[in-house]
């Protein structure tokens, strides 16, 4: 009986068994059928899939300070003017002609296009003055610079006058590149948020997940953590009008912005076609795997950046021009441009980048360039010792031969020098960064220079750098700087010289502030290029930044699907590309 | 002590852990170094305008009165607003969270049902070839390293055979068409799941595995087990009926611990599969010195662990009579 008992269970135990397998079997036989359909799709219609390297944080415009936002927002909200791609100059935009200037009544009278938003409602000179006077009342991020606006007047719905309290030559290229708001969707928004206990706080978030547009495509749906979908928009402006000798679009239908973890799994996705443009800087590191597909196009653009090395001039050792100027010719560029950036990339000889070519002076000296190493320490050597340092065993011999080991670097006073740190982002942010700490920090001992690399965290980094302003020296970057040249007063002002400004050298010269100060009111464009040229002579000379190299912006595109993709300054992700793409013949 | 006195302890007890929890990582974010505005502020920006969004931000305030600011609006179930996202931190977690259950729960379910299954079968099958290869293989799955295995699914999986997707948990191009219907869409959601799901699968299963096994191999030896065969009971019934219902508890206590850490997903799995989950979040946050949104996954997962902690103890209670409150 027992047995029987047993046996009965033992059977049931299998028939369950039996019942498991058969449901894992159905299951498994799903997901491979989902597999197949779902591998089969093709994309419909003339869809541009672009890939980011994050999600947007967000599609409200005074949030936005991450790259994808600003990718996704570049092709909603648009500005008065634009630059033409090729010569970097200003092109009406919104706007229908260059701005009329007046001197003596210190205005720019700006005519308007006949425009519409995404939502059918008129583009005009009420959507331009709310803008402005948002960002003037709630103190928006950038609001500094509209300080210098008086007010704006709309004489007709598409005439806006501006009124400065005085000249200033960067109200053009600075103050008015500002994306342009509907009012009619923010009026409430801003209403609200003006009786917030923090009111810029609650401007900066409101959510704004569905923009009424200017630009070419409107945001029609953005899934949270999957993509961001833009379709045509069909109150364009620009649509079939030609701007700066080119006959705009947009000929495709919509954009899909879809977001990779890694750059190793965007590359599989762009290889195996699951996007037709990766829009973000890829490392050379991958460049040879995307040569040898021939449906992926590798685009070089020049960057508007600056990777340099700052030295903390208040307190020694930097505070001492000479060895600065050493440091200069002991570190080697060209190496840094060739092995870190793998020739992807140029020396940097101006805080200004070459590719800015209004503003960038070409004829500063370019102290050690094609120079070998014991060229090198032979002419620091000689800086060096005119400027009184000496050392225990001079790295050069009575008959000036190198020596193995020099000895420590005793600063003119005869006392050791004490060590120094040149701070640098980690390698898992910045392997070129970091690894051009570690290169400098050897090419300066060989002058027995006590340096030592010391890679942070990036925030403490800052932290360290811009708020305590205790660090010796630092190797840091500013990946996307103003087409305008102010920046400069920023970086080296005198004024900027306060916990949390952006003079983080340190650096004073009366002569620069003056130049700055001249160069921001100069409205003669040839006299301000003079100006910031000898801006560009002084830093040269007195190095508070050593400007390093400029990395090439790499991008991929596939060719089988879009082509007239337009290269510019900062890549082609640019408002020309996506306004002149056109489907490929015999795309998929 | 009844049940329910030992539960209301515990209750207490978990309340002053989360507490100290909670102030620990208040203080830990507030004081490392790292500056929340570096990556929201650039060269354009003028001293001043640092100074409104850092007084906007709530930063200015010294960290004590930040920390009552902080212990207020949680008890009003208020989790702040991300620097980052300018979002509630509770939406966002909300909007993460199912994803990580989806992949990582069911992930952890499948992997411990084979694991034990398979595990109870080995080991009535001990020492002879099966047994070896399984339990090789069973150690190797448990020390993979899983950005390396999770790359190399994507590579053979998506890129060389071209089966599955290469990335996201949805398919955009699918998604967007008026006409996708909730069961295909369903369908899209389970072909994303199934490259990452083998991925965690096979780092997961080989733990439950061993644990499994070596609990069996200890159980064998009781006395209950001779009393069943002396009876004449056929291997299976005295495998499946007697000793893995004994067998089960370590694995239930390993479960329990894994389910709740799941909800904290796995950085690397979810950001190798772009999977749209709150261990990408949580280490963007912690990276970003986003104080808000770091401290709101953070405490989520303490007070997850901290239930499971609880439940696990309960529940043993009722898997075995032995075990009194």
């Amino acid at each position: 009986m027992k047995k029987r008992s047993a046996s009965t269970t033992g059977t049931r135990s299998k028939r369950r068994f039996c019942w498991q397998q058969r449901a894992a079997c159905v299951i498994l036989a799903m997901l491979i059928t989902a597999a197949l359909a779902a591998g089969c799709r093709k994309v419909e219609g003339r869809l541009l899939r672009v890939g980011l390297a994050s999600e947007p944080k967000t599609l409200n415009v005074w949030l936005a300070s991450d790259a994808s936002s600003r990718a996704v927002l570049r092709l909603v909200y648009h500005c008065l003017y634009e630059r033409d791609p090729e010569t970097l100059a200003f092109v009406p935009w919104l706007a229908e002609s260059l701005p009329v200037y007046d001197p003596a009544g210190k205005t720019y009278t700006i005519r308007l296009r006949q425009a519409r938003w995404s939502d059918g409602r008129p583009l005009t000179s009420a959507d331009v003055a709310f803008t402005v006077r948002l960002i003037k009342e709630f103190k928006t991020p950038g609001c500094s610079r509209w300080k210098y606006v008086l007010r704006v007047e709309t004489p007709d719905p598409h005439t806006v006058v501006f009124r400065l309290k005085k000249n200033f030559a960067t109200f053009l290229s600075r103050t008015l590149q500002i994306s342009i708001l509907p009012a009619h969707k923010w009026k409430s928004v801003a209403n609200a948020a003006r009786h917030a206990q923090k009111p810029l706080a609650a401007l900066m978030r409101f959510k704004n997940e569905a923009p009424v547009s200017s630009g070419p495509f409107v945001v029609r749906q953005w899934r949270k953590g999957a993509y961001v979908y833009l379709t045509r928009n069909p109150y364009f402006f620009g649509k079939d009008k030609t701007i700066a000798g080119r006959r705009l679009g947009p000929s495709i239908d919509g954009v899909l912005f879809k977001f990779y973890g890694t750059t190793d799994v965007a590359m599989l996705a762009l290889r195996k076609g699951e996007m037709d443009m990766y829009w973000h800087h890829i490392q050379p590191g991958y460049m040879s795997v995307l040569q040898k597909n021939p449906h992926i196009r590798i685009v070089n653009s020049p960057k508007s950046a600056i990777y340099f090395m700052g030295f903390n001039t208040r307190r020694p050792p930097f505070d001492d021009v000479a060895l600065r100027k050493a440091v200069e010719v002991l570190v080697d560029k060209q190496f840094i441009v060739k092995r870190l950036l793998q020739g992807r990339g140029s020396e940097m000889w101006s805080v200004i980048p070459e590719g800015n070519k209004r503003w960038y002076n070409p004829g500063l000296p370019r102290p050690g360039q094609g120079l070998n190493r014991k060229q090198r320490i032979k002419l620091a050597f000689r800086i060096l010792s005119s400027a009184g340092y000496s050392w225990k065993k001079p790295p050069l011999d009575a008959t000036g031969r190198i020596t193995s080991r020099p000895g420590e670097l005793l600063t003119p006073d005869a006392k050791p020098m004490a060590p120094f740190t040149i701070l640098t982002p980690p390698a898992d942010y910045d392997p070129a960064r970091a690894i051009s700490g570690t290169m400098i920090q050897e090419w300066l001992r060989e002058i027995g220079m006590p340096a030592m690399a010391r890679p942070m965290e990036f925030g403490a980094l800052i932290q360290q750098v811009k708020v305590r302003r205790n660090f010796d020296a630092f190797i840091l970057g500013y990946g996307r700087l103003p087409l305008d040249p102010d920046y400069l007063r920023s970086f080296f002002h005198s004024r900027n010289d306060r916990p949390r400004g952006w003079n983080i050298s340190g650096y004073h010269n009366p002569e620069f502030d003056r130049l700055a100060t001249a160069a921001q009111r100069e409205m003669d464009p040839e006299k301000r290029r003079r100006l910031v040229f000898a801006m560009q002579a002084i830093i040269a000379a007195d190095v508070p930044y050593l400007p390093l190299y400029l990395p090439t912006l790499n991008e991929a595109v596939r060719t089988d699907r879009f082509t007239g993709w337009v290269p510019m300054l900062d890549g082609i992700g640019n408002r020309w590309s996506f306004c002149l793409l056109k489907a490929a013949k015999g795309g998929k | 002590m009844s049940l329910k006195r030992y539960i209301i302890r515990r209750l207490a007890e978990m309340a002053i852990i989360f507490w100290i929890i909670q102030t620990v990582l208040f203080f830990l974010f507030h004081l490392a170094p790292g500056d929340p505005l570096s990556r929201m502020v650039d060269p354009g920006m003028t001293h001043e305008e640092e100074m409104i969004l850092t007084e906007q931000l709530g930063l200015r305030e010294p960290v004590g009165t930040q920390y009552l600011y902080f212990l207020g609006n949680f008890f009003r179930g208020r989790f702040g607003i991300s620097f980052h996202y300018g979002r509630p931190v509770a939406r966002i977690i909300a909007q993460r969270l199912p994803n990580t259950i989806l992949l990582f729960t069911t992930a952890v379910i499948l992997s411990a049902l084979a694991g034990t299954w398979l595990g109870k079968l080995i080991s009535w099958r001990k020492e002879n070839r099966t047994d070896k290869i399984i339990t090789v293989g069973a150690l190797v799955c448990h020390t993979l390293f899983l950005p390396w295995i999770a790359m190399l699914m994507l590579w053979f999986g998506a890129f060389k055979l071209g089966w599955f997707p290469v990335t996201g948990m949805i398919s955009p191009e699918l998604w967007i068409l008026p006409q996708a219907t909730a069961p295909e869409k369903a369908l899209d959601i389970a072909w994303h799941m199934i490259l990452p799901m083998a991925t965690l699968f096979l780092i997961h299963f080989g733990s439950y595995l061993l644990i499994m096994r070596s609990s069996m191999l200890e159980t064998l030896t009781e006395d209950y087990i001779f009393t069943a065969r002396a009876k004449g009971l056929p291997e299976n019934v005295i495998r499946d009926r007697h000793a893995a219902p004994n067998a089960r508890l370590p694995v239930v206590t390993s479960v329990g611990l894994s389910l709740a850490f799941s909800i904290n997903g796995g950085a690397l799995t979810e950001t190798v599969f772009s999977w749209p989950g709150i261990g990408r979040e949580l280490v963007f946050a912690v990276s970003n010195n986003d104080y808000p949104l770091a401290l709101g996954c953070f405490l989520l997962i303490a007070a997850v662990v901290l239930a499971a902690n609880l439940v696990v103890d309960v529940l043993y209670g009722y898997l075995d009579p032995r075990i009194r409150y």
